[in-house]
């Protein structure tokens, strides 16, 4: 039976070519449009990537009246380092890291400074990027990053002052400029609390205690993180009224959860097409392929209304036609799912040309904004290339729908041909 | 000789037409009978019943003591693949099949495993002297051709029963000869039990017996 439906196929290519054609189309439509959804999706938890984490919370603070000695970046408000474990107590919650992000206003030079712990996970993601020397082993050793290094002529165990204090260079590191929070310097967290401790000018405009810090970044299961998200909401910004606003309109006071949703709506193209819209289009397509390919076997069939007379007149039953006729048509779904699958691959390669814009709030970029005039009018938008690729899992679902909507028709269309009798088309020939 | 076909009683209505009208007689294993008549006498009607392509309305068909009247459309299907063949006028071939593929359709639902199916098909294709044409579709096939290859492919389930309606209806005069005699040549050398529908006096005087129909009913026999 395989060998006669080959034939019938092969021979009668120009009757099935429209069958295959649709079918690879809709291969292709449905791969494209899940996998421009998927990308701008994923595209959004690329600014995440390089901080290996889910949800980063900042609170904030009031802007310094003047750039002088250590302040906390961005306007950032401290926060009280008790909130980690109530943090750590929510469901869905792995792990959590903090640090504390100061600028820094030496006469010199402008430094950003990071304080971390080495062993969470802020902490082991900034260790992995060192590439020459070694971890601090005593808070008067610092890492310093590789280009700022190089701006400013420092070598390993060199000896440079941040904010009054001296420290001594135990190590050089490579960290990407596109980075959420990246930092011209990376020292233990302890000295650089007591750096803001002591700092008058960040006392002028916060009120910090030793053990305070500023940047709390939390892993959450990844099915968690809209929940876990919601959570932190309602415990930290619990306050109905905040005093003041900071100069991108944020209440000083309230706290700001970002996670990578937080950066869907700051994706602009008009290929990130939301999930309502490819469900819709999904039906579309469908229910075009249903109407299309059922009038395509409608038609083949009745026009080979006396070969299946023939079969019948020599033996073959209800159920062997239906066989030989899903046989037929499965061949054609094979068929017109593999070209379908190399078009997609060729046309996914061609756009995986394309770029992503994302605007990343200036609270989290490590650039002092305010030293602008306006802040909103400095460039926060980075560009990552499209992560668009095929995953193998984007087929199950044209591949049942054609599948179903083949089956189905065939089963429609058989009923009409379990009732031929095949005198009634071999008789009068 | 065993009687392989009895007819009791047998009517069909076509429409409002009494096509066959109650008729009943019997055919023997190993007989050449022609079924004779005018146009529109009932003869392919009647054909299409013996052969299990369609049912009655009254009376009964014993074949082989199986009473194929009561049959299931599937099970008249099984009962043609197992017991008959069938030859048409127009030949009733398959375009996009060669002449082996075409040969072998009625073992395409069967368990036969490929090699033996070709083989079967090639024997077949050389009894009716198409051992040079296996590889050829049926346009490329003259009249006589196709309907050797519809005679080969009635008989590669070794039926006991060949039905052929007018088996020459479409060939001219000397192919037709030939088919007949290839015809004559099964019944004879093999023993096949040939049913032969025709209107034409030569070919029914070369068969054992003639049953004549009239109006659906027999007018001699």
């Amino acid at each position: 039976m395989l060998r006669y439906a080959l034939k019938e196929l092969v021979k009668r290519k120009k009757k099935y070519a429209l069958n295959i054609l649709v079918i690879s189309l809709v291969v292709v439509l449905l791969i494209t449009l899940t996998s421009l959804n998927t990308a701008y999706k994923d595209a959004s938890k690329l600014p995440f990537e390089s901080i290996h984490s889910s949800i980063i919370v900042q609170k904030n603070g009031n802007v310094a009246e003047n750039t002088t000695g250590a302040l906390v970046s961005c306007s950032l408000a401290p926060i009280k380092k008790d909130l980690i474990s109530n943090i750590k107590s929510l469901d869905g919650v792995s792990e959590v890291s903090y640090g504390l992000s100061l600028w820094v206003f030496d006469e010199d030079t402008f430094k950003r400074v990071l304080g971390v712990n080495w062993d969470d996970s802020l902490g082991r993601k900034i260790k992995s990027k060192i590439y020459v020397g070694s971890l601090p082993q005593s808070d008067e050793k610092i890492i310093v990053e590789k280009t700022f290094a190089q701006e400013n002529n420092i070598i390993l165990n060199q000896k440079i002052i941040i904010s009054g204090e001296a420290f001594i260079v135990a190590g050089l590191s490579e960290t990407s400029g596109k980075d959420i929070v990246s930092s011209d310097i990376y020292a233990n967290l302890k000295p650089v609390q007591e750096m803001a401790y002591n700092s008058k000018n960040l006392q002028d405009t916060e009120t910090f205690d030793r053990s305070d810090i500023n940047i709390i970044f939390v892993d959450a299961k990844q099915t968690k993180v809209a929940d876990v998200s919601e959570e932190l909401d309602s415990l930290l910004n619990k306050q109905d009224s905040f005093s003041g606003k900071t100069p991108t309109g944020q209440k000083i006071g309230s706290y700001s959860i970002y996670t990578p949703e937080s950066f869907e709506n700051q994706i602009s193209s008009i290929f990130n097409i939301s999930d309502k819209i490819v469900l819709l289009l999904t039906i579309v397509i469908l229910i075009g392929t249903a109407l299309i390919l059922f009038k395509s076997m409608a038609h083949a069939i009745t026009e080979r209304k006396k070969e299946f007379g023939i079969m019948k007149a020599v033996g073959f039953t209800n159920k062997d036609l239906k066989k030989q006729l899903t046989l037929e048509i499965l061949i054609q779904v094979i068929v017109g799912f593999l070209i379908g699958i190399l078009i997609s691959l060729m046309v996914l390669f061609a756009l995986s040309g394309l770029t992503v814009s994302v605007n990343i709030p200036w609270e989290l970029n490590p650039y002092p904004h305010f030293l602008a005039s306006d802040p909103s009018s400095v460039n926060t938008i980075q560009t990552y290339p499209l992560p668009i690729q095929f995953n193998p899992q984007q087929v199950i679902l044209p591949m049942l729908s054609i599948l179903i909507i083949s089956f189905l028709t065939i089963h429609i269309l058989l009923k009409n041909i379990g009732k031929l009798k095949p005198m009634e088309v071999l008789k009068y020939e | 000789m065993n009687e392989l076909i009895t007819v009791k009683e047998l009517s069909k209505t076509l429409g409002k037409v009494k096509a066959v009208n109650n008729i009943s007689f019997s055919i023997n294993n190993g007989e050449l009978v022609a079924i004779q008549g005018h146009s529109g006498s009932g003869k392919s009607t009647l054909l299409s019943l013996l052969s299990g392509l369609e049912k009655q309305d009254e009376g009964e068909i014993l074949f082989d003591n199986m009473k194929i009247g009561n049959m299931s459309e599937d099970d008249l299907a099984l009962f043609r693949r197992k017991n008959v063949g069938i030859v048409f006028q127009s030949f009733n071939l398959i375009p996009t099949l060669n002449v082996v593929e075409n040969i072998a359709l009625p073992l395409f639902p069967t368990n036969i495993n490929k090699k033996e199916m070709m083989a079967k098909a090639q024997k077949s294709a050389e009894s009716v002297g198409l051992k040079d044409r296996l590889d050829h579709y049926p346009n490329e096939l003259s009249g006589g051709e196709q309907q050797r290859v519809a005679i080969a492919r009635a008989l590669i389930n070794d039926p006991k029963v060949l039905f052929a309606d007018e088996p020459t209806g479409n060939l001219d005069s000397k192919t037709g000869k030939k088919i007949l005699e290839l015809l004559q040549s099964l019944n004879k050398e093999i023993g096949l039990t040939v049913v032969m529908v025709t209107h034409d006096d030569s070919i029914a005087k070369v068969c054992d017996r003639i049953i004549k129909l009239k109006d659906g009913g027999i007018q001699d026999e």
